[in-house]
């Protein structure tokens, strides 16, 4: 069993944080947050219902923030890449495929993660977009493509009970709406 | 401009793209499988045994026992044990459970290839019931289109692909991806976009057109003559020189854009898919949102949405929609329309580098995701493409 730096774990309890502001407005309850040399610079949570966007995941809500931020600041395409070279993302659940193709076009440095997603998860369960790509033109892996380092299980059963929660929640009469 | 060339026959086609590839009958993959011959008598029992401690977990559409009449009409049955682990074939790749059955009915046992993959046509079942049994089950797909498409709807989807590729071909210069959502039932546009990585204008809705067409002009005055000429005498195949600005083929290459308004993750689909969310709450802003639980139990049940109750209070997302994009979406996009719940994707041109819908990868034969979209190519010929451009540089409208 690998030992995991404090650190490791206080940053998943930011994530975990935002799951839980998740869960208190009724969305799926999942957070993230984007570390860079040390110190959270975003934070995201799922934000799929109240946008009616089932794309608005967590770490979409941080990435566009990041991007707005750095832009705002006269950042260039090149230094932007650079910026997200040196984070590392922490995110109660394992990532969905979109979200792991996007994390993998920024070319982040690494991913730590609470639980599996065996339904949608990009970096393992389902695809592993994480993985750099040796089938890739040359032309395209001299740009940015060359994975990502991801490690899941942390605080797994922190990131289950907040989902668990969320469903039970969803369900106040105890009704079982199962075909 | 009047087109001086004779003009080929136009060939359109809608071509469907499974969830698996598609093999030639005699070349569909196989397994290795330990069988042996078996006594009938002892046939349900060994075939209780085998479900229980070697199902044939991927592999449902084998059968388990093989009949055949040897000389003089007498019937042999064969039993597939199971899956052959390591590669030497040798009985020490067989579970400690199969070696105790093997002993004990004493099985002489020998290998065989069983066909991977469920057949999807009458041809692939009679070429894989040559090697070893196996069930075929005919479509019963519940998405229009799968079995065919109308003349009418025909006409319908060339032209939404033509209106696609003109977005494609006419936003900001050089080709970049487009995607238009469209509901079938009213052929109404719901919403559409260009990819915005390079210059994201972050628009309330839509594309503004004549703003772009100047913007296009100049890069195509702009652009490299010898592009030009490799766009108009090259097929869509050879189009690799101007696919430089189309965000789902070169997903990884944002960096090296130039700077100005921009944001990596622009895919013209992601932006076509939050203008049909923006509209969707402009429009019914008041609408309860579906309880977590009913969304759970309708992800978890994984049965399509056709029909269902909820579908008559407004389209839950994108359900019910189509899409059309001019390029094979990469897998962030394929999996942002999976998540959005759109119907049907139509597709102009593979996307060989990144595409997630056949060409990488293939996310509708991807079991465990809660919703399965239909995935169609649409061939229109060259002509589109070119004559796009070739209008643009001579009458400078795009
Ligand atoms: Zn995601
Ligand atoms: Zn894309």
């Amino acid at each position: 069993m690998t030992s995991y730096v404090k650190e490791t774990f206080e940053f998943m309890k930011l994530a975990l944080e935002q799951a839980n502001d998740a869960l208190a407005n009724l969305e799926v309850p999942v957070g993230c947050v984007f570390v860079e040399d040390g110190e959270v610079i975003a934070s995201g949570r799922n934000r799929t219902t109240e946008t009616r966007n089932a794309t608005r995941h967590a770490e979409m809500e941080a990435i566009d923030f990041l991007v707005q931020q750095w832009q705002k600041n006269g950042l260039s395409p090149l230094e932007v890449s650079e910026r997200f070279s040196k984070c590392t993302l922490y995110v109660t659940c394992e990532p969905c495929i979109m979200c792991a193709a996007a994390l993998s076009y920024l070319g982040i440095k690494e991913a730590y993660y609470g639980c599996a997603n065996d339904k949608f998860g990009g970096c393992g369960s389902v695809l592993s977009l994480h993985t750099s790509n040796s089938n890739l033109p040359t032309s395209e892996l001299a740009s940015s493509k060359k994975g990502f380092k991801c490690t899941g299980g942390i605080m797994a059963s922190e990131a289950v009970s907040l989902l668990r929660s969320f469903y039970e929640q969803g369900n106040p009469n105890g009704i079982s709406l199962s075909p | 401009m009047e087109n001086t060339e004779s003009v080929l026959p136009q060939v359109c086609k809608i071509i469907h793209i499974p969830e698996k590839p598609s093999f030639l009958p005699h070349l569909q993959p196989t397994v290795n499988m330990f069988a042996s011959v078996i006594e009938p008598k002892d046939a349900n029992t060994l075939v209780r045994k085998l479900n229980k401690i070697a199902p044939l977990e991927n592999l449902q559409h084998v059968k388990r026992v093989q009949r055949k009449s040897i000389d003089g009409g007498k019937p042999q049955l064969s039993l597939l044990l199971c899956m052959i682990v390591g590669n030497d074939g040798g009985d020490d790749c067989m579970p400690y459970e199969i070696l105790e059955l093997v002993k004990s009915y004493q099985l002489s046992t020998f290998i065989t290839k069983v066909c991977k993959y469920a057949a999807t046509s009458k041809e692939e079942w009679d070429e894989q019931c040559k090697l070893w049994p196996t069930s075929y089950h005919p479509p019963t797909y519940n998405i229009s289109g799968i079995t065919g498409f109308s003349e009418e709807e025909s006409q319908s989807v060339f032209s939404f692909m033509r209106h696609t590729i003109n977005l494609a071909t006419s936003s900001i210069g050089q080709v970049v991806n487009a995607a238009v959502i469209v509901d079938p039932s009213t052929k109404q546009v719901i919403a559409s976009a260009c990819d915005q990585v390079i210059s994201s204008a972050s628009l309330a809705n839509g594309v503004s057109k004549e703003g772009s067409c100047s913007n296009y002009l100049e890069n195509l005055k702009a652009s490299n003559l010898d592009q030009q000429t490799s766009l108009l005498d090259g097929s869509i195949s050879e189009f690799k020189p101007i696919t430089n600005n189309v965000a789902c083929v070169h997903p990884w290459q944002w960096a090296l854009r130039s700077s100005g308004c921009w944001h990596p993750l622009r895919h013209a689909a992601i932006v076509a898919i939050e203008y049909s969310a923006a509209r969707d709450l402009q429009l019914f802003p008041d609408h309860k949102a579906l309880s977590p639980l009913k969304r759970q139990k309708i992800e978890e049940s994984g049965f399509h949405s056709n029909g269902h109750s909820y579908q008559s209070l407004r389209p839950y997302l994108c359900t019910g929609y189509d899409i059309y994009l001019a390029w094979e979406p990469c897998a962030m996009c394929a999996m942002a329309l999976v998540h959005q719940r759109v119907r049907r994707i139509f597709f102009s041109s593979p996307n060989s580098i990144a595409g997630a819908l056949g060409s990488v990868h293939r996310l509708q034969g991807e079991r465990s995701l809660n919703h399965h979209y239909a995935v169609f190519r649409v061939v229109l010929p060259e002509e589109v493409f070119r004559n796009k451009v070739v209008d643009g540089k001579a009458s400078g409208s795009g």
